[in-house]
């Protein structure tokens, strides 16, 4: 009995992108979520930090995140105008640092997720709409998989291997970070199979390739994007712990590897300039990408019971 | 006095585009032992009159003019506890879903029996439950099943233990929504004829929602057609059947296939009914109106009187 | 009845089964056998509708997805145009749906509520590859007009949910009717929606038939609608056809318990004229008779306990194109048989 159905088939203006519309009326809904526009925001701040991160190596060579030494210090040194939030224990400007280790932290945490989501819902709409004993042997591989402690794993993996590549890294946590995306992409393809439209399509001519595509994929894509952001803050936390334990990749500086440097050397206690920072970041863009899933989580609630309860 | 009256009823609901008055302006009144069926299809706001009727309207819906009153009392200005004490006592509702009102995991019969316990707190469990029995024997239902789960149930059982439910305390008035839409032909049938069985045993007013004017004529005394959040013509059943006078409810008359008679060509009604949102300046069904055409588009209608009960909203109907 | 009994069925089911078994319980296997639809055997000849009616579980809904290829059946072939289409596979089963199309239910839950109109109605073209974008949307545009929905440029570019209840229903119908099918499934589908709605739908299927000569398959519950509609119709129950003949024939000179049972519990309303009351169900029911005896054996009033328990009656002729399954009309032939004649043999 709600007035949903009539109101909308009114107010419509013609030929105007029903996309569009829709983006803006989530755009509305989301912003008016206190929770995601405090994650929008902190996640701007730390995307202005990744773009800036490029920055101090061009106004001098001693400012680089890795190879830039300054040659006027010797030791540890606290905030200076030099140096705004000091040096580490070679003379490296921590500042440069830290916006270098918010790049990583982006690169690594977005891709990860992404192929995580990606190899996630395709399993998972896979193993949903053929069933069987297709589904059972994904769905077995996926519990295997999900059980495994994903530190523990790449832990051995490094000390067997040496030292691994950040694109190694991120491979083997998107490769461990699947199983739970797909579950739910599963259960959603399940529901989704049932519903007639996927019967229309099949009396339309469609092949399993196109129904799959062209019908379900649209329909769990909102789902597999309010996972990534979930996955992204997994997958930074993991990297940071990597690296943190000193299984990182070396030749790149992350916030994890940052604080490696400073507990091997012994600054814990001495110098919270350094400690502080990278912990800190670690922990808020954890948050900021929470926040944003939280936000979407709600945006997305809405729409499912707008489709799902019309009369 | 008539049991339940409503006057000049309007509700609104707020929605993202502003208010959406889902009621405009409605009357009517229950007698004890009579019959109101609401008809009109979704959207009309028959189902919102009915949840203001049980104080159940949602959160973003107001009571934005007019009365209700039960047995002479004012139902508006009730509190929530107020509320609580007049519903399932003396106005029972029986749902549309009627699968979805019983609670999966309890025994049917004990979830009556709660029911009857929870409104009134001086019986004892075992009185609670020869309750129970006895009005599973009226609504029809075996008492073998009162230890089954409502899975256990057919829809046809289902709807019957609801409506037992809502016999459960005496109520003086029902409010039915829908309460056949799910079912069988046969199984409908048989819950109409005892739902009017029952209602004569108890003296009980009924106000039937249904957007069904065949399943309304079975079981109503009284009529009222709704299009648009308005009443827009109300008589006796065979008034309104017979000498239907507003051309809305005439056409959705001529848009139902009977059984029997002639086999003539339904007319099915052009168009959609108008968005309920800002002003409204004349007649609603203006645009879809097969008889008058435009000429109704400024002036609101006014009531047209045919006998002391039937009356229609249509400046041109005779 | 227009068409000559003799013409050649369009699409014929031969003793079509279907049963469905459930799972057992916690893996203690061997679960119950349900069955859908037992011995079915229906002709639906060119450019007539032909109404299934039932109620729900009958059977009706599984037959409807029987004809359209969603299900297989376990006994019995399926003919279209006289040729059989037992196992449909792959691009016979294409072949197959170019000519057999269906609208379901629910306008609600059948068009993919993240394409546009534009595209759910294009989809039958697009996996039949016919024509270009150009010629399709073109296409689109035709038939989108053809059901009503006009201007048809209004329509094609917006979501389902921006669409009413019976526009959604208009959608569908122009979907399955894009490739010019020679048989349409109507699977309820004006139960959703509202009267007036639902007599706009009932108006394009039968607009549909008048212009492109298609055969429709209404499955409804109601007695009333398929009298509208349909010129020939059958009445299943729990899988099994109990009465089938002309529509006029059917509902004004019943002849089963069950169809009798049926016309009793429809609501009558107007201009019915007189319809005089059967009484024939038995309440409460009696206990089951086993799967050896009639279907309707546990509500029926006239049932022999003896010989309709134990022996399932056969779907005989009782006058031309009018069968009925039971044991007892043949026996004591109504005094109505005269003009039930004459109906049938106007077909």
């Amino acid at each position: 009995m709600s007035a949903e159905p009539q109101t909308a088939s009114q107010a419509t203006p013609r030929r105007r992108s029903p996309w569009r519309e829709r983006f803006r009326e989530d755009w509305l809904v989301f912003n008016h979520n206190p929770l995601g526009r405090a994650g929008l925001i902190l996640l701007s701040v730390f995307g202005v930090m990744a773009l800036l991160s490029f920055l101090p190596p061009l106004i001098d060579p001693m400012y680089h995140p890795m190879t830039g030494v300054d040659p006027q210090v010797l030791y540890s040194e606290g905030p200076s105008a030099r140096h705004w939030l000091g040096t580490d224990f070679m003379g490296r400007d921590i500042l440069s640092q830290l916006l270098a280790g918010t790049r990583v932290a982006f690169m690594v945490g977005v891709s990860a997720a992404f192929m995580s989501i990606v190899l996630g819902v395709s399993i998972g709409m896979v193993a949903g709409y053929a069933g069987g004993i297709i589904d059972t042997l994904l769905m077995r591989l996926a519990e295997i998989i999900m059980v495994l402690p994903t530190l523990l794993v790449v832990l051995m993996l490094s000390a067997l291997f040496g030292k691994l590549n950040i694109w190694t890294i991120v491979l083997l946590i998107a490769l461990f970070r699947w199983p739970g995306v797909s579950r739910v992409i599963r259960a959603q393809t399940l529901s989704l199979k049932s519903r007639p439209f996927i019967d229309a399509a099949r009396v339309a001519g469609a092949s399993h390739t196109r129904i799959v595509f062209r019908h379900i994929m649209p329909n769990v894509l909102p789902l597999a994007f309010l996972y990534m952001t979930f996955r992204v803050t997994a997958a930074i936390v993991i990297e940071a712990a990597l690296a943190f334990l000193g299984f990182g990749d070396p030749s790149t500086v992350s916030w994890g590897m940052m604080l490696q440097w400073v507990w091997k050397t012994g600054h814990m206690f001495q110098a919270p300039y350094w400690l502080f920072p990278p912990g800190l970041c670690i922990s808020l863009i954890t948050l900021s990408f929470y926040l944003l899933g939280r936000a979407m989580d709600e945006v997305l609630d809405p729409r499912l019971r707008e489709e799902n309860g019309t009369v | 006095m008539a049991l339940l009256e409503v006057e000049n009823l309007s509700i609104g609901y707020r929605t993202k585009r502003g208010v959406l008055q889902a009621v405009d302006n409605v009357s009517f009144s229950v007698e004890a032992g009579r019959s109101l069926g609401l008809v009109g299809e979704s959207g009309c706001g028959k189902t919102t009159i009915g949840m203001a009727l049980m104080g159940l309207l949602p959160r973003n819906g107001r009571v934005t003019a007019g009365a209700m009153r039960l047995m002479g009392r004012d139902m508006l200005g009730l509190s929530r506890e107020q509320w609580r004490g007049l519903r399932w006592k003396e106005i029972a509702m029986i749902f549309q879903a009627a699968m979805n009102a019983l609670n999966p995991v309890q025994r049917v019969g004990q979830q009556i029996a709660e029911a009857i316990l929870t409104h009134n707190p001086g019986l004892s469990r075992g009185e609670a439950h020869s309750q129970v029995e006895g009005l599973y024997q009226l609504v029809g239902l075996s008492l073998e099943r009162l230890r089954d789960y409502p899975h256990q149930y057919s829809g046809g059982m289902k709807q019957r233990a609801v409506i037992a439910m809502a016999l459960a305390c005496n109520p003086k008035i029902i409010v039915a929504d829908e309460p056949t839409t799910a079912l069988d032909v046969i199984v409908q049938d048989q819950i109409l004829q005892e739902t009017k069985a029952l209602q004569k045993e108890f003296n009980i007013g009924i106000i039937f929602i249904s957007h069904d004017i065949s399943i309304v004529a079975e079981v109503c005394h009284h009529i009222a057609i709704m299009y648009a959040g308005q009443m827009v013509e109300t008589g006796t059943t065979d008034e309104v059947f017979r000498e239907a006078k507003h051309p809305y409810t005439r056409a959705l008359l001529g848009s139902f296939p009977a059984l029997g008679g002639e086999r003539r060509p339904l007319r099915p009604i052009p168009g959609e009914p108008p968005l309920l949102i800002g002003q409204l300046a004349g007649c609603r069904f203006c645009d879809r109106c097969p008889e008058h055409g435009h000429a109704c588009k400024l002036d609101p209608p006014q009531w047209r009187r045919f006998s002391d009960t039937h009356f229609a909203l249509c400046d041109h109907c005779d | 009845m227009e068409q000559a009994p003799q013409s050649k069925p369009i699409l014929e089911l031969r003793g079509i089964g279907k049963q469905y078994r459930s799972k057992g319980r916690l893996g203690k296997g061997g679960g119950q056998t349900v069955v859908a639809l037992s011995e079915v055997s229906l002709e639906f000849r060119a450019g007539e509708i032909f109404g299934l009616v039932g109620e729900s579980g009958s059977g009706k809904t599984t037959c409807g997805r029987l004809i359209v290829g969603l299900e297989k059946a376990d006994q019995g072939e399926l003919l279209l145009e006289g040729r059989s289409y037992g196992t449909l596979k792959g691009e016979s089963l294409r072949a197959y749906r170019r000519q057999v199309q269906i609208i379901f239910q629910d306008p609600y839950q059948s068009l993919n509520p993240q394409l546009s109109i534009l595209d759910s109605v294009a989809e039958p073209l697009v996996t039949n590859r016919v024509g270009d974008n150009k010629a399709r949307l073109e296409k689109v545009l035709a038939t989108l007009k053809a059901v009503g929905l006009s201007p048809p440029e209004d329509y094609a570019f917006r979501f389902p949910h921006q669409l009413s209840g019976g526009q959604r229903q208009r959608v569908a119908i122009a979907r399955a009717m894009i490739l010019g099918p020679k048989v349409l499934v109507a699977d309820e589908p004006t139960s959703m929606l509202d009267a007036s709605y639902s007599a706009q739908i009932f108006d394009i299927l039968l607009e549909v038939r008048q212009r492109l000569a298609t055969t429709i398959i209404l499955i409804t519950h109601s007695l009333a609608a398929a009298r509208y509609l349909c010129d020939r119709i059958a009445v299943i129950y729990r899988g099994r056809l109990m009465e089938t003949g002309p529509a006029d024939a059917v509902i004004s000179d019943p002849r089963h318990p069950y169809t009798q049972a049926l016309i009793d519990a429809t609501p009558k309303f107007g201009d019915c004229g007189p319809i005089k009351r059967y009484g024939t169900l038995v309440s409460p029911e009696r206990p089951a008779s086993g799967s050896a005896g009639c279907a309707f054996f546990r509500r029926c009033g006239l049932a022999h306990l003896g010989r309709c328990a134990r022996q399932a009656p056969e779907l005989t002729p009782l006058t031309l194109g009018h069968l009925v399954a039971c044991h007892y009309t043949q026996e004591a032939p109504a005094p109505e048989t005269g003009q039930a004649c004459r109906l049938g043999g106007m077909g």
